[in-house]
């Protein structure tokens, strides 16, 4: 009992004690931030990944692409109608994009896809940024540029479908701060190159042409581009879009042969508009994809049916097939249905393939998403795991802490320690009063290191804007190396009550060997300091 | 009561070895007050922590009530040191942290379970703020040691060594560090405390302090010497 009291003594009039809460705290705040952070880091990505293709894929892993793809999508809506809600073929090739208005050039990694369809399997159409505030606008088909400018009471003005679009996405759209933002800054949302529009008193602000808003220039298929292989981000993770919707881009593909041969002919030039940027919020993705119609990138590339010598034709090829699952089915059971499905397909192709083609269909696999992103989520996991043994191992330092401060108080109450003994107490008393005492701090140091921690955590991003409106370079959160705006500020009670039964645990066996030297005091030996 | 046989107290600093106490014996009756004399030195402080069991003899033993008491397990060494005796110490040694009332509840808190003290925690503060009274210090108890003077922390350490109602009192030069006038009151009340039934063994080097007691015995050379019978004791009577 008297542990008890008198632990409860020490820890309110020993300053001390104080310094071993205050390590505790700190260490236990570290820990938390750390964890939560990138927990959060980790959760998101993996959010990112679940919509980044579809629920199962089937891949080829070679660039020239697989063929019997539509065969299969029939395949697998006559037989798993109950499993597979849709389905939608993927291409993908590198090319060189390009921005004549500019000259500015980037290798890009070129996505063949339908729109529509493609949508429908992913999250795609969340990171699009004129289909939020114009929905219904944003398609991959031919297209002309729309031009916009300001009217007389120096309003912005645009041709009649995009003015109608928007009004409908304000009519529906419940956040108002969004609403705000775009009120603030319509113009960089569309913003009209000063070649086509002129410029007032050089704001950011555009007239009309002779005509009034409408629509120029010729038909061109539309192109999505990442949003961060065009425009530039800001700190605040928002862009400068410098090119107008409907610019010009020229993309330079290379055609290949279903064995994957480049074929003899010239590069394929192909003049496009820009319609939309895209952002998936993985950085690696945004900063190289583009994305144009499946059915014309595939006929631009050959890989639609071909003729063959004999007089046959080639099977259409893509790279990828995305399918999308019914609500309700396990995607690990889902992936064994289609994956028979596909070994059964193939079966059933026979003999008529063509070497090639079984080649080809040979590369394909099938995957899940999580399959798919494998590598890249390992790596965050591992890089969680490594960042929370490195600080966990800091945190090393408060075991020792505490240990420091016991045997400063042991040593400082030696005196006491000897009175006590000498008045019955046993050396197992004097001992657990220490270990109690350490009880108390890692407590006390663990519930205040749970609060600073997590009201640290869910204010990071207001303590970050505020170090770096102190100074730029103390932003440690950018968007280019983290692939999110913001971050993450959730903190998960699990971690917390870890971290913090963790921290108990720390110092009560920081104050063991203090403790054990309590329990060995021999009361004359004490009792001699005066 | 109480007998120290041939106890041999050595303490080895480097090479030199210095005998304390080489075959001191010593007896007290019960009731008794009996003052054990002695140079600076000599080895009475030590004599009298073997005697309360805050320390071990290298050879010797010492009974209580017929019983041994270094032949015995620790645990029961520590009850003896918690029940059967109370220390006072020259230097009072109160905990700094605990107000007086605390300090002198404390041996009782030590040897209480957890649980039972619940129950008992207000029988053990009354008792506590009475032992404070019969000190004379009923008015401090919500005071600090160092808040304190001399003579009324030796008077709370007084209070402290009582309050479990030991069988002996030992006390180690309790006026050493207290001017003539404290220390007279601090001996009238062992000498209160002593009339009324306790048995008191004190030390002391000053031989006016020493008057107060039933008997005084001397130690020199490490063994108990002269004995000699100051005023009656109810023992020997
Ligand atoms: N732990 C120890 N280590 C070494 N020597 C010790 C130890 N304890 C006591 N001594 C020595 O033993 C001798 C007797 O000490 P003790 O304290 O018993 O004397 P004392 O008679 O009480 O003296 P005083 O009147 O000054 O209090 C002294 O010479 C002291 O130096
Ligand atoms: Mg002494």
């Amino acid at each position: 009992m008297y542990k008890w009291f008198l632990a409860w003594r020490y820890l309110h009039t020993k300053l001390i004690a104080f310094f071993g809460i205050a390590s505790v705290m700190l260490c236990v705040a570290m820990v938390l931030v750390v964890m939560s952070v990138m927990g959060g880091f980790l959760d998101t990505i993996r959010e990112r990944s679940r919509g980044l293709h579809s629920e199962i894929v089937l891949e080829s892993g070679t660039l020239q692409g697989f063929p019997f793809y539509e065969e299969f999508q029939k395949y697998l809506e006559t037989h798993h109608e109950d499993v597979v809600s849709v389905t939608t073929p993927v291409i993908y090739t590198y090319g060189i994009f390009r921005v004549p208005a500019t000259t500015y050039t980037r290798p890009a990694r070129v996505v063949g896809m339908r729109l529509k369809e493609y949508t429908q399997v992913n999250d795609f159409k969340h990171g699009l940024h004129y289909e939020h505030y114009f929905p219904g606008t944003t398609h991959l088909g031919m297209q002309r540029m729309p031009l916009g400018g300001v009217d007389a009471q120096q309003k912005l003005v645009l041709p009649a479908d995009l003015e109608a679009a928007n009004a409908r996405w304000r009519a529906e759209e419940s956040d108002a701060k969004q609403l705000a933002d775009y009120a603030a800054h319509p113009y960089e949302i569309v913003m009209y190159p000063p070649s086509v529009v002129l410029p007032i008193q050089g704001e950011r602000v555009y007239a009309f042409g002779d005509e009034g808003p409408g629509y120029v220039g010729p038909e061109k298929s539309g192109v999505i581009i990442g949003c961060d292989l065009l425009n530039e981000r800001r700190p605040d993770g928002n862009f400068n879009r410098h090119l107008a919707r409907g610019a010009d881009i020229a993309l330079t593909l290379m055609p290949m042969s279903p064995t994957g041969n480049v074929t003899g002919e010239p590069p394929v030039r192909l003049p496009l508009r820009y319609v939309d940027d895209s952002r998936t919020g993985i950085f690696e993705i945004d900063d190289l994809c583009i994305y144009v119609d499946l059915d014309m990138l595939q006929h631009k590339l050959a890989m639609d049916p071909q003729p063959l010598a004999d007089g046959g034709m080639t099977s259409a090829r893509v790279n990828q097939l995305l399918v999308g699952l019914r609500a309700g089915n396990d995607l690990e059971v889902s992936k064994a249905v289609v994956a028979a499905a596909w070994e059964k397909f193939l079966l059933s192709l026979g003999d008529q393939l063509s070497m090639a083609d079984e080649r080809a269909l040979s590369f394909v696999d099938v995957m899940t998403w999580e399959d798919l992103q494998r590598p890249f989520i390992a790596a965050v996991e591992k890089e969680k795991v490594l960042v929370t043994l490195l600080f966990s191992l800091i945190s090393l330092v408060a075991i020792v802490l505490v240990g420091c401060v016991f045997y400063m108080i042991v040593e400082k109450k030696t005196r006491d320690i000897g009175i006590l003994k000498a008045i019955g107490a046993s050396a197992q008393g004097v001992a657990g009063l220490f270990v109690v005492y350490a009880t108390a701090v890692g407590v006390c140091g663990a519930i205040l290191g749970i609060l600073l921690g997590s009201v640290f955590v869910w204010n990071i991003n207001d303590i970050q804007a505020f170090l770096a409106s102190l100074n730029p370079q103390l932003r440690v959160w950018s968007p280019e190396v983290y692939s999110f705006d913001k971050i993450p500020e959730i903190v998960k009670t699990w971690d917390a009550v870890g971290i913090a039964v963790v921290a108990v645990l720390a110092s009560v066996v920081g104050s063991f060997i203090p403790a054990a030297i309590a329990g060995r005091i021999w009361p004359v030996d004490a009792l001699r300091y005066e | 009561m109480l007998r120290a046989d041939d106890l041999h107290k050595t303490y080895v600093m480097g090479k030199a070895t210095i005998n304390v106490l080489s075959g001191a014996s010593i007896s007290a009756e019960k009731g008794e007050f009996l003052v054990i004399l002695g140079s600076s030195g000599s080895g009475k402080s030590t004599l009298l922590h073997l005697l309360g069991a805050l320390d071990i003899p290298d050879r010797g033993d010492v009974s209580f009530q017929g019983q041994s008491v270094f032949h015995r397990s620790r645990q029961s060494r520590e009850d003896y040191r918690n029940r059967e005796v109370g220390f006072v110490f020259q230097f009072y040694h109160l905990l700094p942290e605990l107000t007086v009332l605390e300090n002198v509840i404390i041996p009782r808190l030590i040897g209480t379970p957890a649980l039972k003290w619940l129950s008992h925690r207000r029988e053990a503060k009354k008792e506590a703020q009475m032992m404070l009274e019969r000190v004379g210090l009923s008015h401090r108890v919500k005071h600090r040691p160092n808040e304190l003077s001399g003579g009324e922390r030796q008077r709370v350490a007084m209070a402290r060594a009582l309050i479990n109602k030991p069988t002996l009192l030992l006390a180690d030069e309790p006026t050493g560090n207290l001017d003539e006038k404290i220390g007279a009151e601090i001996l009238s009340l062992l000498n209160e405390f002593n009339d009324a039934g306790q048995t008191v063994i004190m030390v002391t080097h000053d031989v006016r302090v020493a008057a107060c007691a039933h008997r005084q015995v001397r130690l020199t050379g490490g063994k108990i010497e002269s004995v000699v019978p100051t005023r009656p004791s109810p023992a020997l009577a």
